[in-house]
């Protein structure tokens, strides 16, 4: 009974709550009725009246809230499978994309992209993400050892070195780019657009099917260095090869969608509760799931009040209670 | 084919300065349980790095099989040599026979075949610990968690397989149970080499003892037997006295 339940909120939600996401939307919900009526009214041969509303809606729902809908949960499954990955790599049921830095330094890269137009959005993104968890792996580790609070600390430091450069180029840029930067880095889903899809959906399906690809391999990472050699396999590869898909599928959502933080922290966990550890399972979990459960954040996080709330705030309120939830419940051996 | 499973020749190794091995030659016979003996800090765990290959070396030679070892690959090294490192930690509840699996992970790159689940249920029942394959590593004791990783390195299908100090930590109980299944192995075709403290366990279980001393395998000669207690004050630095139990010379510390 568990197990129909899991593989139901794992594989069977994503298709229904993507149907039902596109009659969410400030322009209220009568979607489906407004079909209704337009479908009854075309039967009785009274096309022309309501066509124009239909067509309205039909302008919606292609061109906002599609794109939108299938944006989030591309973004969901990579930010989740990320979060996924790295917990794995680093041993550590503590870190992120977020908690190691990854999302900072993408976003100091995107808004240097968006500031001055030196390279593309996407590729200063993945450059300045792979520079910080270069930055956080060598402060944390030192001969090949590091403690869960070490890296977390070091994350940290990151975090707030590409924070800080990300405020110097807001404060160096004019009104109208600063408030495009600001609004972005809070993580904004609004701006959701065919044209974005176009760009982020292939760094992320690359990093998503990588990822996939290697879930076996991380359970062995995730069982840490020394025993990996001691069974033949030198993890050095495995580990840059997952880092590196971990930070493309990251930096490229930062890109698209700015920080939504904390994300790839619970889901894991979440997953990990309904499955298991063994990544053969949770990793497919993680991007279901995590496709899905960001299209339900996304639904609150635009018709719960009058205006958006930006959708890597309410993670954020999500996450960090959760952080703190995990650090008590783990007795983590803080040394 | 040589008798020797591992051959270590004039093997020097030091980290910067401080000089770790001193041209240590020794050589491990094939299917035997041969063990490892010596105070802390004398070289032990690094010779056992490094014919495992978890650590480069530069002076000597070492030979697996007849075959130099740095001239092999990780992966040609993982079919003929398994390792078990001193205490391991998870840090996620895995399940047991998903641990043992990963033993597998030299030989099949993205996914487990059929072959190798057949292997993990052949070790986990020649360790006798099929009862807790589905339980969650993390929830098991240190005997069991030892076997557990015992049974990783089995089914690697290895020649040789190496044991740095496998009964540390473990009741009495779970020291015998271990070395009793490590001694069934040789009768195999199974090379069992393992680091050790306890000399009575050693005498009482191995087939053959070696002992390091000052950064290299020192040898006791025909006349002067490793369990005559001069040997054995040399090595540890501290006065044994010989007692027979049953037979079986053992050794107690002190006078």
């Amino acid at each position: 009974m568990r197990k129909v339940l899991t593989g139901f909120l794992i594989y069977g939600l994503p298709i229904p709550l993507l149907l039902y996401s596109l009659t969410v939307g400030p322009s209220q919900g009568l979607v489906f009725a407004d079909y209704w009526d337009w479908g009854k009214a075309a039967l009785q041969g009274d096309i022309h009246e309501s066509s124009t509303k239909i067509y309205m809606l039909n302008n919606i729902i292609e061109n906002v809230r599609l794109p939108r809908v299938l944006l989030t949960f591309i973004i969901g499954a990579g930010l989740a499978a990320s979060g996924g990955a790295l917990q794995g790599i680093f041993r550590n049921p503590l870190v992120d994309p977020y908690v190691l830095g990854i999302s900072s330094g993408s976003a100091f890269g995107a808004a240097l992209a968006i500031a001055f137009p030196l390279l593309h959005i996407n590729v200063m993104a993945f450059v300045l993400g792979v520079a910080s968890v270069v930055m956080t792996y060598s402060f944390a580790f030192s001969n090949n050892k590091s403690s869960i609070v070490a890296v977390i600390l070091s994350g940290m430091i990151v975090s707030g070195i590409f924070t800080a450069s990300l405020t110097v180029v807001q404060y160096m840029s004019d009104p109208y780019k600063l408030q495009a930067i600001v609004q972005w880095t809070m993580g904004n889903l609004h701006h959701a657009s065919w044209d974005k899809i176009q760009t982020a959906a292939l760094p992320v399906g690359i990093g998503i099917v990588g990822m996939y690809l290697m879930r076996w391999r991380l359970n062995l990472l995730a069982l840490g260095e020394h025993e990996a050699k001691a069974v033949g396999v030198n993890p050095t590869a495995d580990k840059a090869t997952l880092v590196a898909l971990a930070t493309l599928t990251t930096s490229t959502s930062v890109a698209a969608a700015g920080v939504i933080s904390m994300y790839g922290l619970f889901i894991p966990h979440l997953t990990r509760m309904m499955v298991g550890p063994d990544n053969r399972k949770a990793m497919p979990a993680n991007i279901f799931f995590g496709g899905s459960f960001l299209v339900i954040i996304d639904n609150f996080s635009r018709s719960l009040m009058d205006f958006e709330i930006p959708i890597g705030i309410f993670t954020m309120l999500l996450g960090a209670p959760f952080f703190l939830f995990l650090m008590k419940k783990n007795k983590i051996n803080w040394v | 084919m040589t008798d020797a499973a591992i051959e270590v020749e004039n093997l020097s190794f030091g980290y910067g300065q401080t000089p770790i091995l001193e041209s240590v030659n020794v050589a491990f016979p094939s299917n035997r349980f041969s063990v490892l003996l010596g105070r802390n800090g004398s070289g032990k765990s690094t010779l056992f790095n490094i014919m495992a290959g978890l650590q480069k070396y530069k002076q000597g030679s070492v030979r697996l099989m007849g075959k130099e070892r740095s001239k092999m690959s990780f992966s040609d090294c993982a079919r003929v040599l398994g390792f078990l490192p001193q205490f391991h930690k998870s840090v996620f509840p895995f399940k047991v026979k998903d641990v043992v699996l990963t033993g597998r992970a030299a030989f099949s790159a993205f996914t487990p075949r059929k072959s190798d689940m057949t292997k993990v249920g052949q070790a986990i029942e020649e360790l006798g610990i099929s009862h807790l394959a589905d339980r969650p590593y993390t929830e098991l004791s240190g005997g069991e968690q030892q076997l557990v990783m015992i049974a990783r390195v089995l089914v690697q299908n290895p020649k040789i397989i190496l044991l740095d100090e496998p009964t540390n930590h473990l009741d009495v109980y779970y020291q015998t149970y271990v070395l009793d299944r490590l001694k069934k192995l040789t009768e195999n075709n199974l090379t069992v080499i393992a680091i050790m403290h306890d000399p009575n366990m050693a005498f009482l279980y191995a087939d053959h003892c070696y002992f390091m001393k000052d950064r290299t395998v020192v040898t006791p000669t025909e006349q002067f037997d490793y369990h005559a207690s001069t040997f054995l004050e040399y090595v540890y630095d501290v006065r044994f006295t010989t007692v027979m139990v049953n037979d079986k010379l053992m050794v107690v510390p002190g006078r």
